[in-house]
């Protein structure tokens, strides 16, 4: 089991108590393609946010490829989510003033891989991404597919256990949001990465095998969807 | 270190306008501090050079009057400094300190005549070999008085190169003059060395083999003054003991009280010397203290703008935080900004602070004020020394350091979870 997740609970107390998740059980395997959905206010981000180790949680247990996290120091979290966590952000994320190549390049800088070897891991990824001629440009010189594209190799090029993608499409056209998942559906089905999504989209979540839904902090149920059949507006677009 | 140097880099060059102010402030205060030192540096080699006659480590010993009765005799009673006072010196408990010993005895109001050339008002002083060292004096031709001058009571002198330019009608080939006649008064002298004089009051002072001097005029064994060298002591206590003790040796010797501190004067130039290394000291931290104080509004600057950095940045950090930054590195990428723009900036600071200080000698540092009737530099190289360039280098890493740790730990403190935010 990859992602193992017991009875988590999350409160947040800005003043008011507001208790978010109300005990998560979850398993995941190595190789799933998963897809979380929720209204907003569900507790979806919350619990991506757990699984990213971005956030502590309050009570339960949370193992990932075998290790507690819990409790876990800056360094230790840092060192965690660098080693074994990918993720892929609704706004692309990337740092401004760096290039393509610098951008895939820094989670091997924060692992303290030579700069020689960094560059060429880089533009490997870049290359499976189809962006060699891009990678000396900048963000704001790239469309957003493209963006999403370098964000995703940056999300690769540590080998992690998994990735996690917060509304990947959340940004982008219908054209290229269906790029970006049939990238994702395609390096979980060749490469056998861990995907796990979250979304509000069921055209986007259409694209896992296995859809998480949650409500109001609890499990409402987890739908099997090698069919994918799940979409509403359809198996094969995604709506905008 | 490159890629963090980069990063630096364009964190700077996107924000030309807000660096290069936050660097005037750093660069002013470099600036000021060098300046400052500088100009206390020029002050004090000026009055250092005064007092650039003499060695350090010498007292002068001169006949006075008691001011107290002592041993059957009245107050008010006139001491002479005799010959045979040096013999004094020459044993315990002195011997062991004390290393030359001269004492001099002068006569002024005469002519020298080289030719048709002539100075007036000049002094013949008699003196020792010892004198040389003891007061500093520089030879630019021959030798100073020596040995064998004191013994055969030979007529030679001592010029300064002020004569002997006039006597060689602005030449300054000094060698030529050696062993010339120069008459003062009616008596020859032949010219065996020229130093040099300070153009000044100092000019008048020509150097004649002491026992000469004592024979020529007939004198008896009374002496002008002694002045001796010595070595072995550090505090000013111990100078002020050992003055006291040379004090009661001559009164004694003298018949007046050991204690009577008129009898006798003393120029103890070693104690006075280490009161004006004192005072050096206590002026040139004063000058530090107000060039740091001037250098803080810098640091206040660029702590200031480091802030506002951080706070621009927050997403930034919390995406490399996400992608596994540990704090310590991005604690660092702050720091090390904080101290490259306040050494750069203090760079530039210290390399003005010191064309400004040339341009002080090249001007101020030339001219000079009369003070009672001396000519005087007001200023005599206000630069400073490499130790206080490193000084300043230490001062602005440290600085910098200083500057950055503040925002560099807000940097820190961002959650990774900034990055999930929306910019």
């Amino acid at each position: 089991m990859l992602i193992e997740l017991k009875n988590i609970h999350k409160t947040y107390d800005n003043g008011q108590p507001l208790h978010v998740l109300k005990g998560i059980d979850l398993q995941i395997e190595k190789g799933e393609f998963v897809s979380i959905m929720g209204a907003s206010g569900s507790g979806k981000s919350t619990l991506l946010n757990i699984l990213g180790i971005l956030d502590n949680y309050d009570e339960g247990e949370y193992h990932l490829a075998g290790k507690l996290i819990k409790n876990l120091s800056e360094r230790e979290g840092a060192t965690y989510r660098n080693q074994m966590i990918g993720f892929v952000f609704q706004s692309f994320n990337l740092i401004g003033f760096k290039t393509a190549v610098e951008n895939v390049e820094l989670p091997l800088f924060y692992q303290g891989v030579n700069r020689h070897r960094r560059q060429e891991a880089a533009m490997a990824y870049l290359e499976k991404m189809g962006l060699t001629d891009w990678a000396g440009h900048y963000p704001n010189e790239m469309s957003g597919g493209q963006k999403q594209r370098v964000a995703i190799a940056r999300a690769l090029i540590t080998h992690p256990e998994i990735i996690l993608a917060d509304e990947p499409t959340g940004a982008l056209d219908s054209k290229t949001s269906v790029e970006v998942m049939e990238l994702l559906t395609r390096l979980n089905r060749e490469d056998g990465v861990t995907i796990i999504v979250v979304t509000h989209e069921s055209g986007v979540a259409n694209c896992a095998d296995k859809i998480v839904h949650i409500k109001d902090g609890l499990i409402e149920r987890v739908e099997d969807n090698r069919q994918h059949h799940s979409s509403m507006f359809g198996t094969t677009t995604i709506m905008k | 270190m490159r890629d963090l140097l980069h990063e630096i880099w364009e964190s700077l060059r996107r924000n030309k306008v807000r660096t290069s102010l936050t660097g005037l402030a750093v660069a002013w205060g470099i600036f000021m501090l060098i300046v400052l030192l500088g100009a206390g540096n020029g002050l004090l080699n000026a009055f250092m050079n005064d007092s650039d006659g003499f060695a350090a480590n010498t007292m002068m010993v001169g006949g006075g009057m008691t001011s107290k009765p002592y041993g059957g005799y009245k107050q008010g009673r006139r001491i002479k400094i005799v010959d045979s006072d040096m013999d004094m010196l020459r044993r315990e408990p002195f011997s062991d300190k004390v290393d030359l010993i001269s004492s001099s005895l002068s006569r002024s109001g005469y002519t020298m005549t080289y030719g048709r050339r002539y100075f007036n008002n000049v002094v013949l002083n008699g003196t020792y070999p010892g004198d040389a060292e003891m007061n500093r004096v520089k030879m630019e031709a021959g030798r100073f008085i020596n040995e064998k001058d004191i013994t055969d009571k030979r007529k030679v002198i001592i010029i300064t190169h002020m004569h002997a330019k006039n006597f060689l009608t602005g030449s300054t080939d000094y060698e030529q003059l050696l062993g010339q006649k120069v008459k003062v008064g009616n008596l020859a002298f032949t010219i065996v060395g020229v130093r040099h004089g300070d153009e000044n009051r100092d000019d008048r002072d020509l150097y004649v083999p002491y026992t000469t001097i004592k024979s020529i005029f007939g004198l008896g064994d009374e002496v002008d003054d002694i002045t001796f060298s010595f070595h072995g002591l550090t505090t000013e206590a111990e100078s002020d003991a050992f003055e006291n003790q040379v004090r009661a040796t001559f009164n004694t010797a003298h018949r007046a009280a050991p204690d009577d501190s008129r009898a006798v004067w003393i120029w103890n130039r070693f104690s006075q010397n280490l009161q004006m290394e004192k005072g050096t000291g206590i002026l040139m931290k004063a000058l530090w203290i107000i060039g740091l104080f001037t250098l803080v509004s810098g640091i206040v600057g660029v702590s200031n703008i480091m802030l506002i950095t951080v706070k621009e940045r927050t997403h930034e950090f919390g995406i490399r935080k996400a992608l596994g930054a540990r704090p310590g590195s991005i604690l660092k990428l702050i720091v090390t900004e904080s101290v490259l723009i306040t050494a750069f900036f203090g760079y530039i600071g210290m390399l003005l602070g010191m064309i400004a200080c040339q341009i002080l000698d090249a001007t101020v540092g030339q001219s000079k004020m009369e003070i009672f009737g001396q000519s005087v530099k007001m200023l005599d190289n206000p630069t400073v020394g490499l130790s206080t360039a490193i000084g300043a280098t230490v001062v602005l890493i440290v600085a910098g350091t200083i500057a950055g740790i503040f925002p560099a730990r807000q940097a820190a403190k961002v959650k990774p979870i900034e990055a999930l935010r929306a910019e």
